[in-house]
């Protein structure tokens, strides 16, 4: 009996192990094959590029790439560039792929555009010399600007449609030959539409208007009277008799009529000089730390109020690096040159007073519109 | 005595007022001023040899496209000159320039010589100063590279007028979207800043997210559900090949960024339903966790220095911005408005935050100071997300969706004033712009 069951024993046992090793449980392969997708080699990849006709790259492009870049990106053999955007390509639109299901895809991936090359040599140029300045004719077709791009210190209501634009309002007048003055016959020009400040798509959508309604108030222009030197004639000292003789004396050698001196220039004088460069005062383009920077700037006047445009010089900044002074200074110096074009209003009997003007542009205002 | 000595003090005092008078000049200052445009004119530049007439033309179009595109300048219509430009070495005609107020000219010429090599060069002269701004420069290259070379040109041009880089020698990676948003199809591709040379990185068979460049543009790291859960790729663009970076079984992990070192990756990893923030080195593999709450920490991005990340985190009950040390530590959080704020992008110039907001049911992308102070509210609609910065660190791309069921994702840019929102030109949908660096 004991013979039995041991017989028996050992044949199940063996039956066992020859079903787990032998593979009797194991199940039928499947009909297909499982591919890796993730990756692949280097070797399929360039084969698939392969037949795509790129222009090589020049040897000495590589000059724009800086030396420790180098190292860290090689340089791609071949290069494929599209001059305009191309057209989206489907999987089963693409070329002859290795694979069937992946290669569309992968056959339309491109290895990026080489660099172009920077030399820095400068051009061998002419230098300029202006023309001689020649009666300007009218522009009929000027630009025009989108209304919500400008900002300026107060609001401007958007002009008539067939007004020209200008820094200067002014309006229209034709000689009808009615008048008895004949009047130089003047086109009508209108400022710019101006809000007083930037309103972003966030705060517009909160129904804020985009031309806010609190404009600044303008100081008031009253032309208060300078005060008179307190003079007492009362009491003839040596001390007033020798300032008589100095001031004579010396007025009748450095004086001349063509020359004017006159009072100083009223409050109201310069707020007018002030608001007329400011008109001309872009900010729009100057990066944000030239905005942090104040210039001062001076520049020597001819007498029917037109800058001389180069004395225009910087005598001081503060705020930022010596590079945002230098874009601050250029903005400064268009405001100056661009307004100033026409000739400032100037009290001509105080030219002495004006002949040398240091202005200070202070952004601190405009960072925030 | 006395009386002598005043006389004479007096006889001083009066000498010198005249010289006094003359030598102080007026002051005034100037505190208010206009922000607009900077008009510019950009005739067609020349064609040296005269066998690349049209380029030229192209060429010079890129150029004052890249610039009005910015909001900061404005094209002069070729219509307005008074004078062309025949000759690149030809003197300027300043007066002609001015009377059209022309505050910037651009002269350029373009040489297509033998073997199709290209040289573009340019000048930009100020025209009311009457003098050039920075010395002429050139570029050569292949003619196919002539996109690219504008783009530089235009770049010099911002560059010298601004005083601060250009963006637009730079490329974006996106997400590409077509089809219905039930079966939407996903791919990332590739395009220049403007939405030219679109490229594409990747097949449409598995869903693909949040393409992030590398700090040197030659790397991205996106997340991809290929193997059924979200897994973090390094794709090297070159090549077009890529791998695996982060491969945990039984988390997900997603929300990669480089840290400016191009070494270092933060992502997010969420394990047993808790999201926290770790760091990674590319080379070694070798991992660190930054946080530890249970709450959920994710959305990591690096301070240019890289010694701060900013992340978001719904550790306070509501979903806010917080900012720690690179190696973690307790954070400090910087955004208390009401809303939820996430998806937060520190400027390449360190001084902004750009972030998504969502509040009374719109979404906003908005800037704050990195220590939260200044929030300011750029957009709002139904749905903008995913901020990302320019080179310059002046403009902010991000992705707005529109409502309803065909709705479709699109790309639009910012300047960080609030200016100038425009779509930016795809082929179809795109989401999840990520700005490259300047290419070199």
């Amino acid at each position: 009996m004991n013979t039995g069951q041991y017989i028996s024993g050992v044949a199940h046992i063996g039956l066992i192990g020859w079903a787990l090793i032998g593979g009797a449980f194991k199940p039928a392969p499947e009909p297909f094959e499982v591919t890796e997708v993730a990756m692949i080699s280097s070797e399929e990849f360039e084969a698939m590029i392969a037949p795509t006709e790129a222009p090589s790259l020049e040897t000495d492009m590589s000059a724009l790439i800086p030396p420790d870049s180098e190292t860290a990106e090689p340089e791609p053999p071949q290069a494929e560039i599209r001059d305009s955007a191309p057209v989206i390509a489907e999987p089963d639109e693409a070329a002859p792929p290795p694979e069937p299901e992946e290669a569309p895809d992968v056959a339309a991936l491109l290895p990026p555009d080489p660099p172009a090359e920077v030399e820095d040599a400068a051009p061998v140029l002419v230098p300029p010399v202006e023309a001689p300045v020649t009666a300007a004719p009218d522009i009929s077709d000027r630009p025009q600007t989108r209304p919500t791009t400008r900002v300026a210190p107060e609001p401007v209501a958007p002009p008539e449609p067939d007004v020209k634009i200008d820094d200067i309002a002014q309006e229209d007048a034709v000689d009808d030959g009615a008048a008895d003055i004949q009047r130089e016959q003047q086109e009508q020009t209108a400022e710019e539409e101006a809000a007083t400040e930037i309103v972003t798509e966030a705060e517009a959508s909160s129904s804020a208007p985009s031309t806010s309604v609190r404009p600044r108030t303008r100081p008031t222009r009253v032309a208060r009277p300078e005060p008179e030197p307190e003079t007492d004639t009362g009491t003839k000292d040596a001390v007033a008799d020798a300032l008589a003789q100095a001031l004579a004396g010396d007025t009748a050698e450095t004086t001349t009529p063509a020359r004017p001196s006159g009072p100083p220039l009223t409050s109201g004088e310069k707020d007018a000089l002030r608001v007329a460069v400011q008109k001309c005062w872009n900010t729009g383009a100057l990066s944000t730390e030239a905005l942090r920077t104040t210039v001062v700037v001076t520049v020597q006047m001819n007498q029917d109020g037109t800058p001389e445009t180069g004395t225009i010089r910087m005598v001081d900044s503060r705020g930022g690096s010596s590079g945002s002074a230098n874009q601050a200074f250029q903005a400064a110096r268009r405001a100056i040159i661009r307004c100033g074009a026409r000739g400032f209003d100037l009290p001509a009997d105080k030219y002495e007073q004006w002949r040398e003007i240091e202005m200070t542009f202070n952004p601190e205002k405009m960072r925030i519109k | 005595m006395m009386k002598r000595f005043l006389t004479l003090l007096a006889a001083l005092a009066a000498l010198s007022l005249p010289i006094a008078a003359q030598a102080a000049p007026l002051r005034i200052e100037i505190t208010e001023g206009v922000i607009e445009p900077l008009p510019f004119a950009a005739p067609d530049f020349v064609a040296e040899g005269g066998t690349a007439r049209q380029l030229a033309d192209d060429l010079a179009q890129v150029v004052a496209d890249d610039l009005a595109g910015t909001g900061l300048f404005r094209q002069i219509p070729d219509s307005a000159f008074i004078s062309q430009v025949s000759s690149f070495s030809s003197p300027v005609q300043f007066a002609d320039w001015k009377a059209i107020n022309a505050q910037a000219l651009i002269t350029g010429a373009v040489d297509l010589q033998a073997g199709g090599r290209l040289v573009v060069k340019f000048r930009l002269y100020d025209v009311f100063a009457g003098q050039e701004l920075g010395q002429g420069l050139q570029f050569a290259g292949t003619r196919d590279g002539w996109r690219r070379m504008a783009h530089k040109v235009a770049d010099a041009v911002y560059s010298r007028i601004t005083g601060e880089g250009g963006y637009f020698d730079s490329r974006v990676v996106y997400v590409s979207e077509t089809g219905p948003k039930n079966d939407r199809k996903k791919r990332l591709a590739i395009m220049d800043y403007d939405g030219a040379n679109v490229q594409y990185l990747t097949d449409s068979s598995s869903i693909v997210l949040a393409p992030r460049f590398s700090p040197t543009g030659d790397r991205i790291l996106y997340t991809s559900y290929e193997s059924g859960f979200p897994r973090i790729y390094l794709l090297d663009v070159a090549s077009v090949r890529r791998r695996v970076l982060e491969d945990q079984q039984g988390t997900m992990s997603f929300a990669p960024r480089f840290a400016p070192d191009g070494q270092t990756v933060v992502y997010s990893v969420t394990r047993g339903g808790n999201t926290d923030i770790f760091r990674m080195n590319v080379g070694t593999g070798q991992t660190r966790r930054l946080t530890s709450a249970p709450s959920i920490e994710t959305a990591p991005s690096f301070s240019p220095d890289g010694s701060k990340i900013v992340f978001e985190s719904d550790r306070s009950g509501t979903q806010q911005l917080y900012i720690m040390d690179a190696n973690g530590g307790e954070p400090r959080r910087i955004s208390f408005g009401k809303g939820r704020y996430g998806t937060p992008v520190w400027s390449p110039r360190g001084d902004f935050i750009a972030f998504t907001k969502q509040s009374k049911g719109r979404f906003h992308i908005g800037v704050m100071r990195t220590d939260g102070s200044e929030e300011r509210l750029l957009t709002a609609s139904f749905l903008d997300e995913g901020p990302t910065w320019s080179p310059n660190g002046r403009v902010i791309m991000f992705t707005r969706e529109t409502q309803g069921a065909g709705g479709q994702a699109s790309l639009y840019s910012v300047d960080i004033t609030g200016r100038n929102l425009k779509r930016v030109k795809t082929e179809g949908g795109a989401s999840d712009p990520s700005w490259s660096p300047l290419q070199n």
